[in-house]
């Protein structure tokens, strides 16, 4: 799992490169442990090429929208995966993400 | 029609194994052909099943096994996955689609196998969750 920061304008965009699982689950956290330290932080999490999740990567995303809306920040994702879009909505957590088909979009969301 | 096993083999109780053991998994079972979506369920699954089976049923005791066996005849896979542990009770399993649970860490991943996979048993007390994929 390759994890990339770009800022754009108050905004951190996050991309991923790779599977998002129990394997990895523990170095994305620590990368978002650094942004949530600023109040009020704004991410847009990129998903572009993030081929696959399991339920420890749903549980990790979670955790991290649950920590942007306790220190009134806010995150969205975008260029999420058909397949990783159908397990999103089995388990119905696409209710608690923010997610739109392209960067634009997103960042107009803010 | 003849079933071939294709995957008979056991893994420690390590959750850092699990990734490694599930690439071979896919590996043996390229030769027959599945599409993304069909690669995509089975490696789900696969990942739900084992961590399930280490964290829950083994209790990550690393002197434990998982017995994982995959076999098709060519109509339709089956996976059984086969802990150690003293079993559950599968008729008592959470929906964490529920309001009260949706935003819950845990608790998602038998649901997930239910929704990907043909069918789904518990048998041996809950020790062995046997999953089916019919090939399209």
């Amino acid at each position: 799992m390759e994890i990339s920061l770009e800022k754009i304008n108050d905004i951190t965009l996050v991309s991923l490169n790779g599977e998002l699982n129990l394997d990895n689950t523990h170095r994305v956290r620590e990368a978002f442990k650094k942004i949530l330290k600023q109040r009020k932080a704004k991410v847009l999490l990129d998903f572009d090429n993030v081929p696959f999740i399991d339920s420890s990567g749903i549980a990790l995303l979670i955790e991290i929208v649950q920590a942007f809306g306790k220190s009134n920040g806010a995150m969205c994702l975008c260029h999420v995966n058909k397949k990783i879009l159908s397990v999103f909505e089995i388990t119905k957590v696409s209710k608690l993400f923010n997610i739109f088909d392209s960067h634009e979009e997103a960042l107009r969301s803010f | 029609m003849t079933v071939t096993k294709i995957v008979d083999d056991n893994i420690p109780s390590k959750l850092d194994l699990v990734p490694g053991f599930i690439t071979a998994v896919l590996e043996k079972l390229q030769v027959l052909h599945l599409d993304e979506d069909e690669v995509f369920a089975l490696k789900l699954c696969l990942y739900e099943a084992l961590v399930n089976a280490i964290k829950h049923g083994n209790k990550e005791k690393s002197d434990q096994a998982v017995h994982v066996i995959v076999k098709t005849n060519k109509k339709k896979i089956i996976l059984e996955v086969t802990d150690q542990g003293h079993g559950f009770d599968f008729t008592r399993i959470p929906n964490p689609t529920t309001e009260e649970n949706i935003g819950k860490f845990h608790g998602r991943g038998v649901y997930l196998i239910q929704n990907s996979m043909d069918s789904v048993k518990f048998l041996n007390g809950g020790r062995t969750i046997q999953m089916v994929k019919v090939i399209k």
